[in-house]
Formats: C-alpha cells, sequence, structure tokens
C-alpha cells in the first residue's frame, strides 16, 4: 500500500463522513411528519463516503509518490508565509474583544506587512505608513460615513 | 418590456447611481488589470460597501465593476503579456505581439472594442431572453429544482477534468458546509457540536469570501520572492488608437457576432465562465480565419474573439441567475449574496415581481459597458501607476479588509471566524488539488436544494417522483451524461462508444423533452431523436474501426 497525499485525504474524508454520519443520528426528531434534519445530510454523506473509497483506490493506482517526513516538512517550509498570516489573522480576532477593529486592524496590517516584506527600519516606516493610512481610512469610511458599529475593543471603549 | 424598462430607468439614471457605476467600472478595469488579483474579488472587495445602498445601487455598482473587470484583463495581456483574469488568458497569445510590433494603441483598441461589442450584444440578448427562461422556470416544481441543482454541482465537477472525483467531492463537502448551524425546515440546530455560536452557520458570503480571496492571496505570497514581486510587468502609458480599431473590429462582425454567442452560450453553463469562454472562442476564431497562420503572431481576429466572448459570458450566467434564481459561477453566487443582503429573492417569479430591479440590472448592464469605453483610457495610466505596487502590500491591506466587510454583512462577530475557517479550508484545498468552484457552488446551493427537497417531501414520500416529472428526469440524465463527459473528452477517437456519446445523449434526452406539455417541444423531441438516427447512420457508415486508430 502506498501512503501518498491522496491517501491521507480520502482517509480524512471517509472518518469525517463516518464521524458526521454518527452525529446525524444525534440530531432531533422532526415535528408534523415533515423531513427529518437527518435525510439531506446523509444524502450528501453516503455519496462523499463512498467517492473517499474511491479516492483511496485511485491513489493506489495513481503515479503519486510516497510522503515522506521531511517533503512534508518541506512543504511546510516553503508555505511559511501564508501560515504566519494564518496565525497573525487568529490572533487579530482572538484579541478584538481587547483590541477592537481600530487597533487590533493597525497591529494586525502593520505586522502582516512586516512578516511579508521585511524588518528594515526604511521598510518598517513605510509599513506604519500603510497601516495607518489604510486602517484608519477604512475604519473612518465604514464606522462613520456607513454607520457600521464596529466592535471598539475594552481599550478603546468609551462607556 | 419597454414598460419595465421605463419603469426602472428613472431608478437607475441618477447622479448617484451614475457616479457609483464610474467608480465601480474604474475598480474593476484596475482590478481586471492586476495579474492575480480576480473579478471575484474586486466585486467582494465593493460589496459591503453596498450595503447601505438601494439594491439598485448595489447591484447597478457590482454589475460595474464586474464588466470593468472583464475587460480590464486586457491591458496588462496586452500591455506586459501577463493576462489580468484567467478570462483574457487567450488575448495575450495575439495581444502581445501585435503590441510588441509597435501597434499597442491599436490592439488595446480592438480589444476595448470587441469587450464592448460582446458586452453589448449580450446585454440585449440577456433582456430578451431572461425573461423568456423565467416563463420556463415557472414551470419547475421543486421536485425539478432539486434536479437542477444536483445537476449543476455535477457539471462543475466534471468540468475539473481528470480531478473529477475530487470535484464531486468537492461539491458535496459544500453542500455539508451548509448543513451545518441549523436546518433549513425548522431551525433545529444541527451538527453544532455543542458550541452556541456555531448555531447560526456559516453565512455563505463569508464562506466564498475565505475560500476564494483569503486562500488565494495567501497562495501567492507563499515565499518571500514572490511577495515583493510588484503587482504589473514593465507596462507603459500608450495612446489607445479608438477609430482605427474601431474600424477593424467593425470588418469582422461575423467573428464578434460568433464570439459574443459563444460566450452567452458558456455563460448559461453552470460553472462554465469566461475563462472557458475565452479560449473556446479564440480556437474557433482560428479555426474557420482565412489568415489562420497569422494566429500567435499578433492576428487582429485572435484578439476580437476572447475579448467579445469574456464580456459576452457574464450576460449568459446573468440570464440564469436571474431567470432561475441559481448562480452558475463565482460571480453570480456573489451576485446572488448581494440580492438576499438586500432582502431581494431570486427565483423565476423575481423579473415579474421585481420588475424595477431586474430591468435596472439589465440597463446597468448595458449602461456599464459604455462606460468602459469611455474609462479605459483614463484607468490604463491608473494601471500603469498600480503595477509598480508590492505583492505583499496589497495582500496585508485586503486581509483586514475582508474581515472588516464580513463583520459588516450583519454585524456578526462570527463571520470573521468563519471567514478565517474557510480561509484555511481554502488553502488546503487549493494545495491538495482539489477544485475550489464545486466547493463554493455546494455551500450556496446547499440550502436551495434541501428547502426544494423539503417541499417534495412534504408534498409526496414517492422517491418516483424524481423520474415522472419530465423537467427533473431531463436534469436528472443531464447530470448522468454529464459525469460521463470527462471521460468522453478524454477516450474521444480512441475509444469506439465515444462516437456514439452525441447520439446517445440526443436520443436519451429527447424522452423527457417529449413528455413535457405543449405541441412544440414533443416535436423538438422527434427532430432529436431523428437527428440522433442520423448521426448514429453515419457514425455506422464509417466503421467500427476508431478514426484515430486506423
Amino acid at each position: 500500500m502506498t501512503v501518498n497525499r491522496d491517501f491521507f485525504v480520502a482517509v480524512f474524508f471517509f472518518v469525517l463522513s463516518a464521524v458526521m454520519f454518527v452525529a446525524s443520528y444525534w440530531l432531533p426528531e422532526p415535528m408534523f411528519g415533515q423531513l427529518p434534519s437527518w435525510t439531506w445530510p446523509r444524502v450528501i454523506l453516503v455519496p462523499l463516503g463512498f467517492l473517499s473509497l474511491i479516492l483511496v483506490m485511485q491513489s493506489q493506482r495513481g503515479g503519486q509518490e510516497r510522503v515522506e517526513l521531511s517533503e512534508l516538512g518541506r512543504w511546510f517550509k516553503e508555505n511559511v508565509n501564508p501560515f504566519i498570516c494564518f496565525g497573525l489573522f487568529f490572533g487579530f480576532l482572538y484579541l478584538m474583544p481587547v483590541l477592537g477593529m481600530l487597533l487590533g486592524g493597525l497591529i494586525y496590517v502593520f505586522l502582516t506587512l512586516s512578516v511579508l516584506g521585511g524588518w528594515k527600519p526604511r521598510q518598517l516606516v513605510l509599513h506604519a505608513g500603510i497601516s495607518v493610512f489604510f486602517v484608519f481610512g477604512m475604519w473612518a469610511v465604514f464606522s462613520l460615513a456607513l454607520g457600521v458599529v464596529l466592535p471598539e475593543g475594552t481599550i478603546l471603549r468609551v462607556y | 418590456m419597454f414598460e419595465n424598462i421605463a419603469l426602472a430607468a428613472p431608478e437607475l439614471f441618477t447622479l448617484n447611481t451614475m457616479l457609483l457605476m464610474v467608480v465601480g467600472t474604474v475598480a474593476g478595469l484596475l482590478a481586471g488589470a492586476i495579474p492575480g488579483f480576480t473579478i471575484a474579488m474586486a466585486v467582494v472587495l465593493v460589496l459591503p460597501f453596498t450595503f447601505s445602498m438601494s439594491p439598485v445601487q448595489g447591484l447597478a455598482t457590482m454589475i460595474a465593476v464586474y464588466v470593468g473587470g472583464l475587460s480590464g484583463g486586457l491591458m496588462s495581456g496586452i500591455l506586459t503579456g501577463i493576462p489580468g483574469t484567467p478570462s483574457s488568458v487567450a488575448t495575450t497569445f495575439d495581444g502581445y505581439p501585435l503590441a510588441r510590433s509597435g501597434k499597442a494603441g491599436l490592439a488595446l483598441g480592438i480589444g476595448v472594442w470587441s469587450s464592448f461589442f460582446g458586452g453589448v450584444i449580450a446585454a440585449v440578448i440577456l433582456m430578451l431572453v431572461a425573461p423568456q427562461l423565467a416563463r420556463i422556470g415557472l414551470e419547475f416544481q421543486p421536485v425539478d429544482y432539486f434536479s437542477l441543482v444536483i445537476f449543476a454541482l455535477t457539471v462543475t465537477a466534471s468540468l475539473s477534468g481528470d480531478q473529477m472525483v475530487k470535484g464531486l467531492m468537492s461539491g458535496l463537502l459544500g453542500l455539508l458546509v451548509a448543513t451545518v448551524g441549523s436546518d433549513v425546515v425548522f431551525g433545529q440546530p444541527r451538527f453544532n457540536f455543542g458550541v452556541d455560536v456555531a448555531e447560526q452557520g456559516f453565512a455563505f458570503l463569508p464562506v466564498l469570501v475565505g475560500i476564494f480571496a483569503f486562500g488565494r492571496l495567501l497562495g501567492d505570497v507563499k515565499t518571500k520572492e514572490k511577495a515583493h514581486q510588484p503587482l504589473g510587468g514593465e507596462a507603459q502609458v500608450v495612446h489607445i488608437d479608438y477609430l482605427q480599431a474601431a474600424r477593424e473590429v467593425l470588418r469582422r462582425w461575423g467573428n464578434v457576432l460568433r464570439s459574443a454567442g459563444i460566450g452567452v452560450f458558456v455563460g448559461i453553463l453552470p460553472a462554465a465562465g469566461s475563462t472557458i469562454s475565452n479560449i473556446l472562442a479564440y480556437d474557433q476564431a482560428k479555426k474557420t480565419s482565412k489568415e489562420h497562420e497569422q494566429f500567435g503572431k499578433g492576428a487582429i481576429d485572435g484578439i476580437i474573439a476572447p475579448e467579445t466572448a469574456n464580456n459576452a459570458t457574464a450576460g449568459g450566467a446573468l440570464i440564469v441567475m436571474m431567470a432561475l434564481g441559481l448562480p452558475g459561477d463565482i460571480m453570480t453566487a456573489i451576485m446572488l449574496g448581494a440580492l438576499l443582503v438586500h432582502d431581494v429573492i431570486p427565483s423565476p417569479s423575481f423579473i415579474s415581481d421585481e420588475p424595477k430591479i431586474a430591468y435596472s440590472i439589465f440597463l446597468a448592464f448595458f449602461v456599464a459597458n459604455f462606460m468602459m469605453l469611455g474609462l479605459q483610457s483614463f484607468t490604463l495610466r491608473g494601471f500603469v501607476l498600480i503595477t509598480k505596487v508590492k505583492l505583499y502590500m496589497l495582500t496585508g491591506v485586503i486581509l483586514f479588509y475582508t474581515a472588516l466587510g464580513m463583520f459588516a454583512l450583519n454585524n456578526v462577530f462570527w463571520d470573521m471566524w468563519t471567514l478565517f475557517i474557510f480561509g484555511v479550508v481554502g488553502f488546503f484545498m487549493r494545495a491538495l488539488g482539489f477544485p475550489i468552484v464545486p466547493l463554493v457552488l455546494g455551500v450556496v446551493l446547499g440550502r436551495i436544494a434541501e428547502a426544494r427537497l423539503s417541499q417534495v417531501y412534504a408534498r409526496s414520500d414517492d422517491i418516483a417522483v424524481f423520474l415522472s416529472r419530465p423537467w427533473s428526469l431531463f436534469f436528472l440524465l443531464l447530470a448522468c451524461f454529464s459525469l460521463v463527459f470527462p471521460t468522453y473528452q478524454k477516450q474521444r477517437g480512441k475509444a469506439a462508444w465515444t462516437r456514439y456519446y452525441p447520439t446517445a445523449l440526443l436520443i436519451v434526452m429527447a424522452y423527457p423533452v417529449f413528455l413535457m406539455p405543449g405541441s412544440v417541444r414533443p416535436v423538438v423531441a422527434v427532430l432529436m431523436v431523428l437527428a440522433g438516427l442520423v448521426m448514429a447512420g453515419y457514425q455506422f457508415k464509417r466503421g467500427s474501426v476508431p478514426q484515430q486508430s486506423k
């Protein structure tokens, strides 16, 4: 058996379908003889599980190479920028109740630009300028012009 | 029709709306010109600004961005050889060589006029066909709709080519995502696994933006080198030769009409957008041209065909969305989202129930093409400036903006988490070779499909209704054929059975058409059978040995 990328994906989808299928048994009973809430998910999950099995078979037939641990490490290394950006975005959302959209946005955009663009003093000044201009600009457009109540965070809360 | 146009015109032709459309067209032209920045992304970014507008203003602005984006791709394609959007890939084949031969102004002019004619022809077809198709749509019952959704998903998956299994899995995953939160019929919690906030489910716009924009942007800045790349190549401002270009395009009106027809037809097909139509039209133009040896070296027909087709595709996609309320691609899925935000629910009765909005959309599509024509020269200067910006700067700012925009959608914090979750999902799906479009359409169509299924269930518990209703049977049979289509394409000319695929398609599809009411459709069905038999006879006469193996 070749343990390649598609094999892992297929197993993941098969397990997902199985878990969701089991979870569909916990759903509440229908009322008034209408369509039970589990019917549609099961209509989806059965073919999804079946297709996962087909993908397992395809993964064994195809010319994909075996996944080595070093390959996986290299892939993560090649994609380090997106992972850092995801991490920063997670932090931005997680700290939103404290920092709010304005402060959080300024810090988030500045950090993202610096991670992707570099940390030299000139670059930092440029990134700070871009962050202030765009974040403050968009915050002003949405909160002042469009009247959207954006999260202000505990730091900037005025009441 | 004319009274509806008269009803919509005062709503659309206001100073505010026209100004918004001008801004939208410029934004679309610039976004379309930037390689790696898709039109869908541009429309998504404009969407939050439309929340506070009236439905007509909001939709007109988005249509302006859409039309601008479709035409913007030609600027970078012709001047730098890098297509601004996938819909202008074929434009570079001849546009760039013509520009390099010192006729950049003429090449741009031809592209602009072709886009204009493609858009205008599609706008006329849209106005004439959409109301008629909506009338047919009124015949649809929930069971037919459900089958239509299944057909749309199978076609989308089949367009994934070799990756059809992954395409189908992607579509099913999208449908599954749409089940999370609460069920459609009673709103009972479903698959929230004890997380209260998950009861809200995943709003489809944050899902769509997460998968499509978020994942893609991060994919573009994977390495430091890529992140530091400027947005465009070495573009220079040139003078667009409008007059000479118009003469050249009008002299080739046959190519314009054919390419517009291809564009509209491809637009009507689910998931087959301008990415496909521009190449198809280019291929047809090359086959039929008397100067086909000039193709690839700066042939004028080679610029006209893709640029006409990609703008016409937008009209085709809007026909289906307006007439049946079903999105056929990412762009119309976003449009559908915008309509829902403004409490407008597209369905076959949409055009007759909301003539003001519907005809405003038709008119806006028409007007946007004129704006695009006038604003191209002006935008060209902006494009040359923007090309100097580095990719990472755009990425950082847009990531923040998408979060802000998705929050503004419903003032719900969870929507930003949805954006993040599906950003990660989209990134991994791409990395693992899964097509993204079926996933997005699955999310959009999931709740529609479940609602229709529940209506079918409420009326009857007999599953045979899926086969006894002509339209339902029609779509299910088409879905079956679309599943075989990738194999047919791969094996065509190699396996004997592929010679009988079109014949079988015609004869089998004739059965549900024959069952349809009225006197015209049974006649059409008989003609389909006759055509199928003639084709079968012709193939049989050619012998049983496959053509290419002779």
